[in-house]
């Protein structure tokens, strides 16, 4: 009896914590940059975001030098196939659930690079993606407004219990409602 | 005083090294060498590049490599020695390496940062840098094919071959 009002109170704090975390990953997104080639204008763009004119700190958007205590991994640039395996390692290092965001016209499909012989086809071949930033590059208040659309995702994801729902086609989850 | 060619002092009132002395000293004289006012421009066969470059250091000044160039230029490696000193006047030795044998001797005991551009070219040229201590990758990444340089005229990736990056996708 004791032990099971033990569980019952630990599956109910859990939903709490889980609650709590869920509500301060969408308030306060903590974010790490990783340049995987690019040509560091996207880095600047990134740069004027952070800094007072933009300032994203007022959205609780942190920057992490880790990718270890990051909710949000922005790439920025081509993957060049000496980077190809450090930022699958990065990704690897963040902890669940991970958000990937590829920046810029590189980031998307190799932009200027595409079709050279040290650059991998885009972000996507590597780490799986979640959104892309258009632009060569993007303007910071469009960053802004990816990462916003970032945590869009992030609440559906919440609600759908997990990434899977935008992975597997319509189709295939209808099969697996009547089944 | 003689005139100076418009080349600047730097050196803290020694005598200046002359860009007509420089000139004279490397320039054989068939060649048109100086091209602009501070620059002499010298081909140098590969036996005596690293005798050039000493000397050029030893008697006239040029401590600063600024770079060392190279270019595909079909039968042969065309490889610039650019040097420069106090004196501001640019030294660029041209030497030519033959495609069928891309050697070349080190300049790292003269110049310690020729090193890095020797790994340099080496990587992606393919040049052989005889008595360099430590020709390994620099800028490539480590699973790259070996005895293929991208930067060679002829290169082509061979469609089905791995040039690095992941290998299992996610």
């Amino acid at each position: 009896m004791i032990s099971e009002n033990r569980s019952l109170s630990i599956m109910i704090n859990r939903g709490l914590s889980q609650r709590l975390a869920s509500w301060a990953r969408v308030k306060s997104p903590w974010i790490t940059i990783f340049n995987s080639g690019a040509c560091n204008a996207c880095d600047i763009e990134v740069i004027a975001c952070l800094t007072p004119r933009f300032d994203v700190e007022r959205f609780g958007i942190l920057v992490k030098g880790t990718p270890r205590h990051a909710d949000i991994l922005v790439v920025t640039g081509p993957v060049t196939k000496k980077q190809a395996s450090r930022l699958r390692r990065i990704w690897e290092q963040m902890p669940e659930p991970k958000y990937v965001i590829a920046m810029g016209a590189c980031g998307a499909g190799g932009g200027v690079f595409r079709g050279l012989y040290h650059v991998m086809e885009s972000v996507s071949s590597v780490i799986p993606v979640d959104v892309y930033i258009g632009g060569c590059p993007p303007r910071p208040d469009e960053i802004i407004s990816g990462v916003v659309t970032c945590l869009n995702l992030l609440k559906e994801d919440l609600d759908h219990g997990g990434k899977a729902w935008r992975t597997t086609p319509a189709s295939a989850q209808a099969t697996e409602e009547t089944v | 005083m003689e005139n100076h060619a418009g080349v600047g002092t730097g050196d803290g009132g020694n005598r200046m090294t002359t860009i007509q002395e420089v000139q004279q000293a490397f320039t054989t004289g068939s060649d048109a060498a100086c091209i602009v006012r501070n620059r002499v421009e010298a081909a140098v066969p590969p036996a005596r590049i690293r005798g050039e470059v000493a000397r050029a250091r030893k008697d006239f000044g040029f401590d600063h490599l600024i770079q060392i160039s190279v270019t595909d230029l079909g039968a042969t490696f065309q490889l610039i020695y650019h040097l420069t000193g106090p004196h501001r006047i640019v030294l660029s030795l041209a030497v030519d390496v033959p495609r069928e044998k891309p050697e070349a001797p080190s300049m790292h005991d003269i110049h310690p940062p020729a090193g890095i551009y020797e790994r340099q070219i080496h990587d992606l040229m393919g040049v052989v840098f005889t008595g360099h201590p430590n020709l390994k990758r620099i800028i490539l990444n480590e699973d790259w094919p070996q005895n293929e340089f991208p930067l060679r005229k002829d290169w082509k990736p061979e469609p089905d071959r791995y040039y690095g990056g992941v290998r299992e996708v996610l």
